[in-house]
Parts: C-alpha cells; sequence; structure tokens
C-alpha cells in the first residue's frame, strides 16, 4: 500500500522529519510505521505522540517462558523501539504447551535466541537485545538501568525480591506477573516512578510493600512440580503488554511524571491494583473469576522503598550480596531425613519384592492423583500428601482411630500386614509422612516398620524402571 | 461478584493458590462478626500449620481491599456479616 506521506522519503524507507527536529518526539511516522501500527493509533488516546513515545521506549522483559513470550509478541507488535529480554535456560519440548514464542524446531536453542526469532519475523522494526544468561545481584542493575519500564516474567521469589529492589533503587516501573496452576496474578508496581524514601505524600508500593516476606521454601513449588496451564499463564503474560504499553504511551514512566505536589497531580490516582485471575471458583457460576483488589501506597517501614530504605537497600549493596537473596527466600533443603533403618533404597525395595521377601506390605503412594494417574508401583495405593496431613491433622484434633488414615481401598485384614512403605514424587514427603504415621501410632509402638522410598519415584525411574513415566 | 452470599451472621472467606490446596477449598462462610487480629487464629485452629505455611506471607483483603494485620497495641478491624474476606498467598512461578 502506497501512502500519499509528505515526508522526504530515502530509498530505504526511513522518512526523515521535515521540520527540521530530529528529535524522536516530532518525527514523522515512517511509511512502514504507518502502515504496521495504524489499528492501535487510532484507538482513542493513542494517536501519533502515543506512538511515537512507544517507539522511542526501552523494556527490558526477564524472563523468556510462559509469561515472557506472550509479553514480548505484544510488546513488539506494538512497536516499542528497543525490547531487551534476558533468560539463561533453554527451549524445552514440556515449554511448548505455554511458551508461544518458541517453536518445536527451536528446541534446544537458547530461549533468548529462540524468541528473538520469533519477534523478528513478528516485527522487524525494533531493536531487540538479547542476554542469554540469568539476571543476578552483580548484573542487575547495570542492565536495568539501560531500560525505562521492566516486565517480571520470571519464575522464583528470590529473582522477584531482587527485580523489585533494583527498580525502586533506579526509579524503574515494573509490571509484575506470576502464576501457577490455575490462577494468576497481576500488579504494576513502583509507577510512576517515586525516589526511595520519599513517603510524605502517598506513593505507588514496590513488590516488598505487597509481599513483605517470601514462603518458605519448602512450600515453593514450580511450574514444573506444580504444573501450569497454558491460557492462565498466557492472560498474565498479555496482560502485562497491556499494562507496559499503556504506562509508556502515556509518559507515566518518565520521572517527570513523579509529581512535586502528588495530590494535585492526576497521576497519582492511579489506585494500585493486584489483578488475580483464577480458574474455578467452585462457589461461582461461571468457569473463571477476575477479581481487582486495591492495594496499599508504599509502606514507610518497607526496606526498599520507606522512610528508612536508604539505609537498608543501596545498589552497591545489592552487587556485593547484601540483602542475600538466596537466604532470604530459603534454601530447598528436605526437612527431615529419617535414619537410616527407616528408609530403603527403590532399587533395594524392587529386589525384596523380586525375591519374595516382601510378600504382604502396604505399599502408600503419597503423590497427587494427577501424577498417579500417569503410573505406578503394582499394588500402589495412593493416597495425595495434603489429604494424609488433613487426615492425620483432624484425627490428632478429635481422636478416633489412627488406622484410619490409612486408605479404605486397604482392607481390613490388609491393615493387620507389616510393614508399610510410603513412595513419593522425589523422597521428600514421603520422609515427613512416615515420620505423622509413627507419631500417630499405626507402627504400633514400633511393631510395625513404617519404611521411606529414597528418592521417589524419580529414584524408582531411574535405578528399576527407565520406561516409568516419571512428571 | 460472583461468590453468593453467606448466610446470616457470617462473612465469606476466599482462598488462592497454595491458600486453596492448603485448606482444599476455594471458599467457605465463617462466623462474623470476627476481629482481624482473631482472624489466623481461627483458620490456625481449623488448619493446623496453616499459619506458618500460607497465612504469615500472604495478603489480605477484605471487600476487595487490601487490609493490614494489625499488630499488637495497634487498632483493629471488624470482619462483619456479609463481607468477603480473601487470603492471597504470592504467586512466584511464570
Amino acid at each position: 500500500m502506497q501512502l500519499n506521506s509528505t515526508e522526504d522519503s530515502r530509498p530505504n524507507g526511513v522518512a526523515i522529519a521535515t521540520n527540521g527536529e530530529h528529535n524522536g518526539f516530532s518525527r514523522r511516522l515512517t511509511d512502514e510505521e504507518f502502515d504496521r501500527y495504524s489499528r492501535q493509533m487510532i484507538v482513542p488516546g493513542m494517536g501519533r505522540e502515543a506512538q511515537l513515545r512507544l517507539i522511542n521506549s526501552k523494556v527490558l522483559i526477564i524472563g523468556g517462558g510462559g509469561l515472557g513470550c506472550p509479553a514480548a509478541q505484544y510488546v513488539a507488535g506494538a512497536g516499542v523501539g528497543t525490547i531487551g529480554i534476558i533468560d539463561g535456560d533453554v527451549v524445552e519440548p514440556s515449554n511448548l504447551h505455554r511458551q508461544v514464542g518458541h517453536a518445536t524446531s527451536r528446541i534446544g536453542m537458547k530461549k533468548v535466541d529462540s524468541l528473538i526469532t520469533h519477534l523478528r519475523d513478528l516485527n522487524p522494526l525494533p531493536t531487540y537485545t538479547p542476554y542469554t544468561y540469568p539476571i543476578s545481584p552483580e548484573n542487575a542493575a547495570d542492565i536495568i538501568s539501560q531500560y525505562d519500564l521492566v516486565l517480571d516474567c520470571t519464575d522464583n521469589p528470590a529473582t522477584r525480591y531482587l527485580i523489585s529492589d533494583v527498580c525502586v533503587l533506579l526509579c524503574k516501573p515494573l509490571v509484575s506477573a506470576a502464576s501457577i496452576q490455575k490462577s494468576g496474578q497481576l500488579i504494576v508496581l513502583n509507577c510512576p516512578p517515586t525516589p526511595q524514601g520519599k513517603v510524605d505524600k502517598k506513593y505507588p508500593p514496590c513488590y516488598r510493600c505487597c509481599f513483605r516476606k517470601p514462603p518458605p521454601a519448602n512450600t515453593q513449588l514450580s511450574c514444573g512440580e506444580a504444573g501450569i496451564m497454558g491460557p492462565v499463564v498466557g492472560l498474565m503474560g498479555v496482560a502485562q503488554a497491556g499494562e507496559a504499553i499503556k504506562i509508556l504511551a502515556s509518559a507515566l514512566h518518565l520521572p517527570s511524571s513523579i509529581p512535586s505536589n502528588p495530590e494535585d497531580d492526576p497521576h497519582n490516582l492511579i489506585q494500585p491494583t493486584l489483578l488475580i485471575y483464577s480458574y474455578d471458583l467452585t462457589a461461582a457460576p461461571g468457569p473463571f473469576t477476575f477479581r481487582a483488589l486495591k492495594m496499599a501506597p508504599r509502606k514507610k517501614n518497607c526496606f526498599a522503598c520507606g522512610e528508612n530504605s536508604p539505609q537498608t537497600l543501596t545498589l552497591e549493596g545489592v552487587k556485593s550480596g547484601n540483602p542475600n537473596y538466596i537466604q532470604f527466600c530459603g534454601i530447598q533443603t528436605p526437612k527431615i531425613v529419617l535414619p537410616e533403618q527407616d528408609r530403603i533404597t527403590a532399587s533395594a525395595y524392587h529386589a525384596a519384592r523380586q525375591n519374595g521377601q516382601l510378600q504382604n506390605h502396604i505399599l502408600l503412594d503419597t503423590r497427587e492423583k494427577e501424577h498417579f494417574s500417569f503410573g505406578s508401583i503394582d499394588g500402589a495405593v495412593n493416597v495425595p500428601f495434603g489429604k494424609l496431613l488433613m487426615k492425620a491433622a483432624t484425627i490428632k484434633r478429635h481422636g478416633g482411630d489412627a488406622e484410619e488414615i490409612l486408605p479404605v481401598e486397604i482392607s481390613e485384614d490388609q491393615k493387620d500386614v507389616p510393614p508399610i512403605f510410603v513412595v513419593c514424587r522425589r523422597g521428600l514427603d514421603s520422609q515427613e509422612a512416615v515420620e505423622k504415621l509413627k507419631e500417630l501410632g499405626v507402627d504400633r509402638g514400633g511393631k510395625r516398620k513404617i519404611v521411606d522410598i529414597i528418592g521417589g519415584m524419580k529414584a524408582w525411574k531411574e535405578e528399576v524402571d527407565p520406561s516409568f513415566p516419571f512428571i | 461478584m460472583t461468590t453468593p452470599k453467606p448466610p446470616p451472621g457470617h462473612f465469606t472467606i476466599l482462598y488462592f493458590a497454595s491458600a486453596t490446596s492448603f485448606t482444599a477449598k476455594n471458599v467457605e462462610s465463617l462466623p462474623a462478626p470476627l476481629s482481624l487480629k482473631k482472624l489466623f487464629d481461627v483458620l490456625e485452629e481449623r488448619y493446623k500449620g496453616i499459619k506458618d505455611s500460607v497465612l504469615d506471607h500472604s495478603l489480605v483483603t477484605i471487600n476487595l481491599a487490601y487490609v493490614d494485620i494489625p499488630e499488637e497495641g495497634e487498632e483493629d478491624v471488624i470482619i462483619k456479616e456479609g463481607d468477603e474476606v480473601a487470603i492471597i498467598p504470592p504467586v512466584s512461578s511464570g
């Protein structure tokens, strides 16, 4: 399509402004830009100026996975001029159901390179900057400082706190999203960007203002462990791009948008909002729910942005390991380790079954029923770990026969047969289950052996049955 | 909102993410009025261990607005009949 442009177009298609100003905000759009962005530019509130702001903006997308892929697509499609993507992972087959910026043909490629390949095909106009390594306290400030706005598309609490802290220190707005299983969260933080320590009026919160401390390490689950529905994380990523485009197009990311008298400034009216999306609220008639929750402003006593924060959080500190994000978020260690005599390796258990030493025993599998549905050891009975804990708590509180904790599939006479073996996914829950069963007295004062299978079904696959469908 | 009204003398409590997994519920009704300071104790009584595993790092909303859990000596908030309380643990994955 040819446009009747009055621009002085060069043969390579790059138009130059005719009014003498070469500043990016007063130039005309090139024919290609005009064509490409026409549908969004005519939306009320957009127009030429807003589009030029997008073109002159720099966005950093941290994480090229389930959130980063959809977010990057729309940020690139909208014409944001410079897009940095940081991720150290490579594309795996298990990513593809949700990470729509990758492809089967690019399995094994660095995610950043794969995603940029996809984005260039979508829109070749932006400048794409790859960072093919993970973000860290050492490199975070150097990278983030080169951008106007940051999207947190990462997958663990330590990185989330790091990114939020550095965005506060560098005065960058942060669009943060997260998702697991069937729920997602989205929140815009530190926008309009406000200097650290300013608390005289109402200012936008940071991640720590909303979530003061991380969940205990043993309750933090990754998508690999807990699972994730593609559309849920996709929706959150798309919404992140939506917020980013809105902020950039309306210049809310610029330091000049920090109001000198916040109460007079319309920017200050932005209500910090946490969007929660979840699939199945059983009491609701619909299949999904959106909730927009009003969040509180910046907290006076916040470690990162509050009144005394310049003493507790600095760029130099972050770079040299203070705070220690890994320690703050806990290191994944097994909570308990059972004594040797209460444990058996998967291969020893298998051997004992094979040579007839274990003709009569109970085998409890404490994985979730979805995991169990793909396969289990012959004769295993499924008691999902959460249910086991709930049952144990009820028996403890209200009394009752401790052996009722054993699933109903186990017949009465079978219940009398020692011993009990417990297996889980990777060998952590099973140890806690053994401990719980003993606590309740299911071991009959030591007369019945209750044994943990070391390393769970993962070990079973590695040591006994390589064809076992382990997820 | 789409959740049905709680029975008379009750408020609705919604559980999200790990709070759902811990309680094995998305929603239930609890007797109102209830002091916000006592909310965590009431939940701990019902779901042993929920305080350490979920509540301590979750944010709480009443009628879709964030509330701080009042500490010792701070003014309390009363959860009233018909209110909607939500327990929202942070989600970290992506």
